[in-house]
């Protein structure tokens, strides 16, 4: 990093929108950048006459759509490294490296603008292109500083969900003796089978006819309406979702039945309101009738415990006027905002109101205005447009008021701001980075204000709630002892995601050296019902016959886990998982913070919960876990699978997946398959449901692995098996960093730029300083000028607030 | 090409027929259009997922093409013995260059490389064959059936059709809300004044959202625009729709248990397809892309007396599978029903489906885990007399499903040579240009 200038105008190419204003930008071509670059590094192996590997370079021409897969091949295998081969010496410095891709991710964007854009370098999944080196070496020359594009954010389907469920239901207050139990504000559980929902009136019901099944079927709900992508890694970037049509409508229908709801309360007829569930009396013409599973089945508690709100007041009784028209919209535009609506928003609703209740009546009408109100463009994206403010000499407005307020709350929490953060930002508190700090300490220090967009980082970052969503082959689920029972094998693992939840959090509270405790600890929290199988060794697995019941004929005996073989963790700590309100299904929230075998499992790689979330169907997914701990623990990637490739492995039943995986070791596939093979075949110590082995169709478990070329040399080489390859890993500075980078791009919703070296720096020193606070991570990315500062269109002037 | 093509001249006399006969586009100009012979008036795609075996299409010992009179189908597919006649199964299509293995994805029908989260490269041939037909109140419709939890809790899913370069199209699959959004406007007295009521609010929101993008940053308006669209077309189709309420109610299939209280996920597969086939007889629209199991990995039948779900059926082989067997016999009663009912509705000198063709296979090739070297279809009908039916074909040339596309677009009377796929990738893909021979009359 010789010129500083280069590196100057590097950043103007990072991002349009973020082009520095008096930069000396030189311009780079085809021809006096790229070209060159090609001759001079690449042209040996790929041109026309060498050709290696079919690739010829020769011919390649400016950016186009004809050449874009080409281009964008040649991006990553430079980006990453892996071209020139690094047995080759006449290699770029790793700033020229970044230049190239700077231009032709630059340039493809231009290339395909009409073409359906260009956005896989944006993409989370491409984050690691950016060298770990650049960003965490020496910083030479000048920096344009870190600022976030202007932009508006779709708020994640959970926020949405929650939103939508505080108009609905009243969920309980935190109870700081069972900290882990479900409360208001955190995230909707899913129940056993893996459904997200919230309920009409759940809080309410009292009674029902028949099973819990058809209690389950009789009451109403909905899912999460806004989706996000069903894959590995940080789902949740500013530029990934908008909402669609198809989304619009099912939101415009729910927004209905919910202010019918918010109106009158739970459909039903006067005699199912009762105080005494026992003591319901249905009329005559339900004699008979089997009414199990319908709405007329439940029994509600009269006293109306839905949060009563103004909507409620509208229409209580007849002659609706326009004080509370108005009261109705002020109150559901903030509760679906989280902002009081200006007065010429207030205006546009209430008139919306009076006219659609001039055309179907107060009931009706009101209900339609009011609907309208759901499908703001703040009730489904947070906004961050820095509509008015003073521009700096760098075209960067800090966000203020509420804009500042939201994206603050927002980084922890999925209820509006509390009447403390409310207040700031109507008293004028909400523009400095003082005010920030403040605010953010306030919201750290109070457990009560629940933190799921928090643990939703661990979700994302560790990947470990997909085990529920892997669906097993009967079979193979038999042969790993996983039983025949599919739905109560499918039951377990979306509980075992709740105990790795609550280990974080538990984790999250002692603050201390949070991600190594991640990756080492020998806690789990642990079902003593359902958990025993899971944490057992394979070999040692019995299969007793039930026994004859001594007393009923027709009854039998289930073995003890015991008799079983399965492996007893020791008691613990008695602790809650959080389940959803729905009682069936809902699943069992008792759990014990006990310890595991330290010989066999350490940290939560080696909790059932990751393990099978990198499974498929039949086996583990070695391939997956290598290239997880590739790209999240190390910052590495691998370039996406070249369309010349049929990545199958071969299907040869009674054989161990390493064998299976010698194709990967030929040269063409081992280029890439080096990054990720021999960091997940450690972790082949457990079957694909979670199991410890040491054998494998009767011979010893090969669990060796190894480090290779990680970026950090103290780590490289030979690990015997996964606690060995956690161990290194764990005591990497690297490893944390990249743990660093991650969480840089959850909470800004973007990958990090070159711009943003010193903010990264600074976070992972405010990690290490403070021995390890998550806390204090956090709190240094959301107080950084990429947290706060939105980048405008150039020589925009001041504009005042309304 | 300067040749004024068939969508160019339709659109002009739609353009005049609307004028003279109101504001909006009847259904039954699409009807008036079929006077023209030779090119399909109305196309249906089918694909099933986890793969379409050849073995459970075509009668073992059959390697060479030949007439299909004579020859006994396969038990997965023996529901389509009466219509054998129309039938035209081909095998030996490839689609290697998709990345089929779990499935293409929009790279089914697009006939490029797709996978899971990978946004459409290009429209996919659904959509613009939809675009050369004549024009419709809803130009294509797509249905997608799948477990009854997901078509619950995902009533809409974008997997395998695209109208352009990262422009998913939806398919719906709560046949409650496709019902209301089709039929809704066909209510009377307080329920109509609802409808009508509740655009006038769509209207309005749309209007808002509009303004509300103004002001945006380049890359976010973009990304917003597609929520303002999804609002435009919502209240374009309720207008459209108004229009022709009297005509709809011709089709409008019977609103039953099956629709409000599923007992299986085929309850709603069955009425998806009801929808799907009203929209068609009714002519609001000519294209209906139906994806059984949506494109993904998932699916389930129970309603079929199919335990097992989801990821596990693809993992098993098909032929001789009892489960594969009900699943596919399940499809081919859907298209023998589907060529039924548009048999009984008249269209110039003969019927409906005298002037369609369906299009049958899956979204990954032949199966699960698979490389995409032999991907088969049937073609069901001979869509205005263009295709050869009642013939099964085994390819002997190298070609990719792109050119069974562009013998779709031939058919349709807008030639292309090839189908999303440039001279480059035809150079290792393709041995030919142009639509399939075999194929066509």
């Amino acid at each position: 990093m010789s010129k500083p200038t280069a590196i100057f105008s590097a950043i103007g190419l990072i991002a349009g929108s973020l082009a520095t204003a008096g930069a000396e930008e030189p311009i780079r071509s085809f021809k006096s950048f790229a070209e060159p670059f090609l001759v001079e590094y690449c042209f040996d192996c790929h041109d026309a006459s060498t050709e290696k590997g079919g690739v010829s370079l020769e011919e390649l021409t400016d950016i186009s759509p004809d050449n874009a897969v080409l281009w964008k091949s040649v991006w990553e295998q430079v980006a990453l490294g892996e071209m020139p081969p690094r047995d080759k010496k006449n290699q770029p410095e790793k700033m020229d490296r970044f230049w190239l891709s700077q231009w032709i991710t630059g340039g493809l964007e231009q290339a395909l603008a009409d073409e359906g854009g260009f956005y896989t370098h944006l993409h989370p999944s491409k984050a690691n292109h950016l060298d770990h080196d650049l960003l965490f070496g020496e910083i030479e020359g000048e920096f344009k500083p870190a600022s976030t594009p202007a932009r508006i954010w779709r708020i994640h389907p959970q926020e949405h969900l929650v939103r939508l469920n505080e108009l609905i239901d009243k969920e309980p207050e935190y109870d700081p003796e069972n900290p882990g139990l479900r409360a208001r504000g955190d995230f909707i559980p899913w129940n056993t089978l893996g459904e997200v929902r919230v309920y009409f009136g759940l809080d309410r019901i009292t009674g029902w006819v028949g099973g819990s099944a058809a209690y389950t079927a009789a009451i109403t709900g909905f899912p999460p309406i806004l989706t996000t992508a069903n894959d590995h890694g940080l789902r949740n970037y500013a530029m990934q979702y908008s909402v669609n049509g198809a989304e619009a409508t099912q939101i415009s229908q729910n927004a209905e039945d919910i202010l019918v709801f918010m109106a009158h309360g739970p459909k039903g007829e006067p005699y199912q309101f009762v105080d005494d569930p026992k003591k319901v009396k249905r009329p005559a013409e339900y004699d008979g009738l089997d009414i199990r599973g319908t709405i007329q089945s439940l029994v509600y508690s009269p006293d109306p415990e839905r949060p009563l709100t103004p909507v409620y007041e509208l229409l209580k009784e007849p002659g609706v006027t326009d004080e509370r028209i108005q009261a109705a919209v002020d109150f559901l535009f903030e509760a679906l905002t989280f902002r009081p609506p200006t007065k010429k928003e207030a205006k546009t609703y209430v008139r919306m109101v009076q006219e659609a209740i001039a055309d179907l009546g107060e009931e009706e009408g009101a209900i339609l205005g009011l609907s309208s109100i759901f499908l703001d463009r703040e009730a489904l994206f947070r906004t961050e447009l820095v509509e008015y403010g003073t521009p700096d000499e760098h075209d960067r407005v800090m966000l203020q008021d509420w804009e500042l307020a939201l994206a603050v709350n927002g980084a922890f929490s999925y209820l509006p701001p509390n009447s403390e953060l409310r207040q700031a930002v109507l008293d004028g508190r909400m523009k400095t980075r003082e005010d920030v700090e403040r605010e953010v300490a306030r919201i750290i220090e109070d457990p009560s204000i629940r933190k799921p967009r928090v643990l939703q980082f661990f979700r994302e970052y560790f990947d470990y709630d997909r085990a529920g969503r892997i669906c097993k082959d009967t079979a193979a689920l038999k042969n790993a002892a996983g039983g025949n029972d599919t739905r109560r094998y499918t039951e377990a693992m979306y509980a075992a995601t709740q105990s790795t939840d609550r280990l974080i959090e538990l984790i999250l509270e002692e603050d201390r050296d949070v991600l190594s405790e991640l990756l080492t600890t020998d806690r789990v929290v642990y079902d003593r019902r359902n958990d025993t199988l899971y944490y057992s060794t394979h070999e040692n697995l019995k299969n007793p016959k039930p026994k004859p019941h001594p007393d009923k004929r027709n009854k039998k005996i289930e073995p003890t886990p015991e008799e079983k073989g399965h492996t007893i963790l020791p008691d613990g700590e008695r602790v809650k998982v959080r389940v959803p309100a729905l009682r069936y299904y809902s699943g069992n929230s008792d759990r014990v913070l006990t310890t595991a075998p330290k010989a066999e499992r350490m940290g939560i790689l080696t909790h059932p919960a990751w393990l099978v979330s990198h499974t498929d169907a039949m086996d583990n997914h070695a391939i997956h876990r290598g290239k997880w701990v590739r790209e999240r623990l190390l910052g590495g990637a691998v370039p996406d699978v070249p369309i010349t490739v049929d990545a199958q492995l071969p299907d040869e039943p009674g054989t161990t997946l390493r064998h299976r995986m010698r194709v990967t070791a030929e040269e063409y596939c081992w280029s890439c398959h080096d990054k990720m093979d021999p960091l997940g075949l450690p972790f082949e110590m457990y079957n694909h449901i979670g199991l410890y082995r040491t054998t494998e169709y009767g011979e010893p478990v090969d669990t060796s692995g190894e480090i290779i070329d990680s970026g950090d040399p103290s780590i490289d080489g030979p690990v015997t098996d996964a606690l060995d390859l956690i161990r290194k890993l764990a005591e990497s500075e690297r490893v944390e960093q990249v743990f660093v980078r991650h969480a840089f791009r959850y909470w800004m919703g973007r990958n990090e730029t070159l711009n943003d070296a010193l903010i990264l720096q600074e976070a992972w020193r405010a990690y290490r300083d403070s021995g390890g606070s998550m806390n204090a991570l956090i709190t240094s990315l959301v107080t950084s000028d990429a947290f706060l500062y939105r980048q405008v269109k150039p020589k925009r002037k001041d504009i005042a607030s309304e | 090409m300067t040749m004024i093509n068939r969508r160019t001249l339709l659109r002009g006399m739609a353009a005049s027929a609307g004028a003279a006969i109101g504001s909006s586009l009847l259904p039954e100009f699409a009807r008036a259009a079929t006077v023209t012979r030779g090119a399909p008036k109305r196309v249906i795609f089918f694909l099933q997922n986890q793969g379409f075996d050849p073995a459970t299409a075509i009668p073992a010992g059959l390697a060479e093409s030949c007439s299909l009179s004579g020859v006994t189908l396969p038990e997965p597919v023996n529901p389509l013995e009466p219509i054998k006649d129309m039938l035209h199964i081909v095998n030996g299509l490839h689609g290697q260059h998709t990345s089929p293995s779990h499935s293409a994805y929009f790279g089914a029908l697009g006939g490029y490389r797709g996978g899971i989260g990978i946004p459409a490269r290009g429209a996919t041939i659904d959509h613009v064959i939809s675009e050369e037909l004549p024009d419709t109140i809803l130009p294509h419709l797509c249905i997608g059936m799948d477990s009854l939890e997901n078509m619950q809790s995902r009533p809409t899913l974008a997997t395998l059709s695209a109208t352009g370069p990262g422009q998913p199209m939806f398919m719906h699959s709560n046949p409650n809300d496709l019902y209301e959004l089709l039929f809704g406007g066909l209510s009377t007295g307080d329920v109509k004044r609802r409808y009508e009521a509740r655009s006038k609010v769509y209207n309005k929101i749309e209007k808002l959202a509009g303004v509300a993008g103004r002001g945006l940053p380049e890359g976010d308006r973009e990304r917003y625009g597609s929520y303002v669209d999804g609002f435009r077309d919502i209240n374009g189709l309720r207008d459209r729709l108004a229009g022709v309420t009297d005509h709809l109610k011709n089709f409008a299939p019977a609103y039953d248990e099956g629709y409000t209280n599923p007992e299986f996920e085929t309850d709603w597969h069955d009425r998806l397809l009801d929808i799907g086939l009203a929209s068609l007889k009714s002519g609001i629209t000519n294209t209906l892309t139906i994806g059984s199991g949506r494109g993904e990995i998932f699916g389930a039948w129970k309603g079929l007396g199919v335990v097992e779900q989801g990821h596990n059926l693809g993992h098993m082989p098909q032929p001789e599978n009892d489960i594969w067997i009900k699943i596919r016999q399940y499809n081919c009663r859907m298209l023998v029903k589907m060529v039924r009912e548009l048999e009984s509705m008249p269209e110039g000198a003969g019927s409906m489906m005298d002037n369609t063709v369906i299009v049958y296979t899956s979204n990954n090739a032949d199966k699960q885990h698979t490389s995409g070297t032999n991907w088969p279809f049937i073609l069901i009908g001979n869509g205005g007399s263009p295709f050869k039916t009642g013939q099964f074909t085994q390819m002997e040339d190298k070609r990719p499903i792109n050119a069974m596309y562009s013998t779709l677009l031939h058919a349709a009377g807008a030639p292309q040579d090839r189908f999303n796929m440039d001279e480059k990738t035809a150079a290792t893909h393709d041995t030919k240009v142009g639509p399939i021979e075999e194929l066509l009359a």
